[in-house]
């Protein structure tokens, strides 16, 4: 279900986006791996947001809004960037591999098999844009 | 400015002079190859013979080789390429730049031709010609083994040519350190038509850096930032090679020589299949702290190899429709062997396999050998019979041009001014197109490997956007300007995969030389070396005409990441153009260009 990001709405839109988008499942039928999101306070955000996403064979496994990072000490991805560089890539004004090739996203966990799979990230990305109906 | 003394050796005469780089050519073009095109910028003429003992072999370090700045252990080689009529660079990493320097020489300046097979030992400011008569025919690796053990220094560093480079097969290259490679451009066999076969050095004294405290401030910071850097992890963890499933999701990885849209087996020739089955330990050059270097074993034996980097990678993979990693790494192998750059070589074997399949070479001209795509023993058979000179690898050994041309299809060949094209297909990123067509020493992806802009990578700061991938003019002058920045690295000489932002690098360069350049100043030292590179070959020759690409770059693939997307390259061009300056009749940059970048005398020849 569309929503605003960022919040539990936009969150929970996005895990049941992910589970019935045909395409994505289709891309990222192969992908095996959770992500936790640290997005740096910047311009509206006044301190640091964090979003847990368990991604398996092209479903979303589970979400989790704002836990505490110690929460999840070893996901196979922790992605960093400042509020505005994800509000930028949802808006579609940073094209997202921009982001990662510029170390806008930091990328911890590994870069290989990252660029194995960059048609699932760009499409998580779409996904993640079409459910996004406003950014705060 | 602090730069030491280029060493002048005429080979025929054995007489040495040592040389001092005129002041202002030192700030204007700083090293590496732009400071080499100023050199040799009255010497390269249209009727030297690249092979003649007159022809220069330029080896050039930049101001910041051998700094342990980040990614700086590299130099240039420069001269007039035998297979293209042009000017010519290659660019090399390893440890020989920085020992050079630590001679108390900046570069080493060869002219003429020994009486018989020479190498050159140069230990401190002591230089010796030595006989290599019994070098001769040995491979590069057994060379760099052999001159070490005689000159008796275990941190001597030794620069090589193989079989390939005596017999002057023209796209032979120049190894040291192991396995790092000047590929491209055919010096290789420049250095062989002097009898020279290796040149070993060997020094003790500090590389001069004008202000130190304040340069090991900023590459430590440098470099520490490029440790984390994405690109820079990417490149450590899957090497070069890293990328090859990205850029056949674009279309922009070629197959079946240029002629297929897509290689589905993408994941069993990649970087990634090759961390996760052979990878035993990584490489670098002096000082760097990414590794891009593989390090591999095969199940064959337990001798640890050099694995391929992204060019070899595709050449010998997709390229030919081989799909079987390892044997990729035994083809690299074997042209390293030889001295041949592996692009150039796959480039012109996967255009044989094209001609046989369109029944324009047959079987009496292979000699009775079929070949048919990804068959790997064939492939080995014609490296061999390359590298010898031996039947139709005589031919090939002529560069895919020559080769073409010699079955009356020259433009069947996939290369522009008589340099092969890379793995980086303009279809699927098309700044590609403007920097094949321009590059100043045929069709070069590391005098603007534009790719990386169009996968993503913007460099706002100088004015380099990130533009859609299939953008057409509306692109050139960011291609240009990309050209621009890159021609800087190439000067410095930094590696282009260091991902170090511009601001740092100008502090880098102005700590290093004592200037105290803008970003400004940086941008404008490329165009004026950019622009001096095209003066050189046009008055080699050079026109309008030869800004173009191949026939098969201009056809649509129906399938994959690039369907139905050709360059518009006229239109490019013509918009490269005229951001360039250029004089759209002759390809020359305008008079007021040349003046406006301080190259009067250039302006002077160029136009009266």
């Amino acid at each position: 279900m569309p929503a605003i990001f960022p919040s539990e709405e936009w969150l929970e839109g996005l895990e049941e986006k992910l589970n019935s988008d045909a395409r994505y499942a289709e891309i990222a039928r192969n992908w095996e791996g959770d992500l936790l999101f640290l997005i740096e306070p910047a311009g509206n955000l006044k301190e640091l947001l964090t979003f847990y996403l368990d991604l398996w064979h092209g479903t979303c496994r589970k979400v989790d809004f704002n836990p505490r990072p110690e929460k999840y000490p070893k996901p196979v991805f922790t992605l960093t960037a400042s509020y505005d560089n994800i509000a930028a890539i949802l808006s579609g004004k940073l094209n997202p591999m921009t982001a990662m090739m510029t170390s806008k996203l930091k990328v911890k966990g590994s870069l290989g098999y990252m660029m194995r799979n960059v048609p699932t990230v760009l499409d998580f990305v779409r996904v993640a844009q079409e459910v996004t109906t406003e950014i705060f | 400015m602090s730069m030491q003394p280029i060493l002048k050796i005429d080979l025929t005469t054995g007489q040495t002079e040592e040389y001092r780089v005129p002041e202002k050519w030192e700030k204007d073009f700083l090293g590496g190859a732009s400071l080499a095109a100023r050199m040799l910028y009255s010497t390269l003429t249209r009727d030297l013979d690249p092979l003649s003992p007159e022809a220069p072999l330029l080896f050039l370090t930049g101001p910041m080789t051998g700094t342990s700045g980040p990614t700086t252990g590299r130099f240039v080689i420069c001269g007039k390429g035998p297979a293209t009529g042009l000017w010519a660079e290659s660019n090399i990493g390893g440890f020989w730049g920085p020992e050079l320097r630590m001679t108390g020489h900046d570069g080493l300046w060869i002219t003429g031709k020994a009486s018989e097979p020479v190498y050159l030992w140069l230990d401190g400011n002591q230089l010796e010609v030595r006989s290599a008569a019994h070098l001769w025919g040995q491979d590069t690796y057994a060379t760099q083994e052999a001159v070490k053990e005689a000159v008796g220094e275990k941190s001597a560093r030794v620069c090589v040519i193989g079989p390939a480079g005596e017999r002057q097969v023209l796209f032979a290259s120049i190894m040291c350190d192991h396995g790092r490679m000047a590929g491209r451009t055919c010096m290789g066999a420049v250095m062989g038509s002097k009898n020279l076969k290796a040149v070993a050095v060997h020094g003790t004294q500090e590389i001069p850096v004008f202000d130190l405290a304040q340069y090991k401030l900023l590459r430590s910071e440098s470099n520490r930032k490029l440790r984390e850097d994405n690109e820079a992890k990417v490149l450590r963890e899957v090497g070069t090679a890293g990328a090859a499933n990205y850029s056949e999701y674009l279309g922009g990885l070629p197959a079946k020589y240029y002629t297929q849209g897509s290689f589905p087996n993408i994941d069993e020739v990649s970087g990634a299949k090759m961390t996760d089955t052979i990878l035993v330990g990584r490489s670098a050059c002096q000082g760097c702290v990414i590794a891009c270097g593989r390090v591999v074993k095969l199940p064959k034996d337990l001798a640890k190899r050099k694995g391929p980097e992204h060019e070899t990678m595709v050449g010998f993979g997709a390229n030919l429709l081989n799909e079987n990693l390892e044997s990729i790494v035994d083809l690299g192998e074997l042209c390293d062997q030889y001295g041949m750059d592996t692009i150039s070589t796959s480039n012109t074997i996967g255009l044989a396999f094209h001609l046989f399949e369109k029944e324009i070479v047959t079987l009496a001209d292979t000699g009775g050998t079929i070949l048919r795509w990804g068959d790997v023993d064939v492939i080995k058979q014609l490296i061999h019979m390359i590298g010898k000179r031996e039947g139709i690898g005589d031919l090939l050994a002529m560069g895919s041009r020559k080769f073409a041309a010699h079955f009356g299809v020259e433009e069947e060949a996939v290369q522009v001014n008589g340099l092969e094209v890379a793995y980086h297909d303009p279809r699927g990123v098309s700044g590609m197109a403007l920097s094949y067509a321009t590059s100043p020493r045929g069709a070069c992806h590391n005098q603007s490997d534009y790719f990386f802009v169009d996968w993503g990578h913007s460099h706002e700061e100088v004015g380099i956007e990130f533009i859609e991938r299939h953008a057409q003019a509306e692109k050139a002058a960011n291609v240009a300007r990309h050209q621009d920045w890159r021609t800087v690295d190439n000067a410095i000489v930094m590696c282009i995969f260091a991902n170090v932002e511009t601001e740092e690098k100008v502090k880098l360069i102005n700590a290093a030389c004592g200037l105290n350049w803008s970003m400004a100043d940086l941008m404008k030292f490329g165009e004026r070396s950019w622009n001096l590179r095209r003066a050189i070959n046009n008055r080699m020759g050079l026109t309008r005409a030869n800004d173009k690409l191949p026939k098969a770059l201009l056809e649509p693939f129906p399938d994959g990441g690039s369907a139905g997307f050709v360059p518009d390259i006229q239109g490019m061009l013509a918009a490269y153009y005229q951001h360039r300056g250029w004089d759209p009749e002759t390809g020359k940059p305008s008079h007021a260009k040349l003046l406006e970048l301080d190259l009067e005398d250039v302006a002077q020849d160029l136009w009266g």
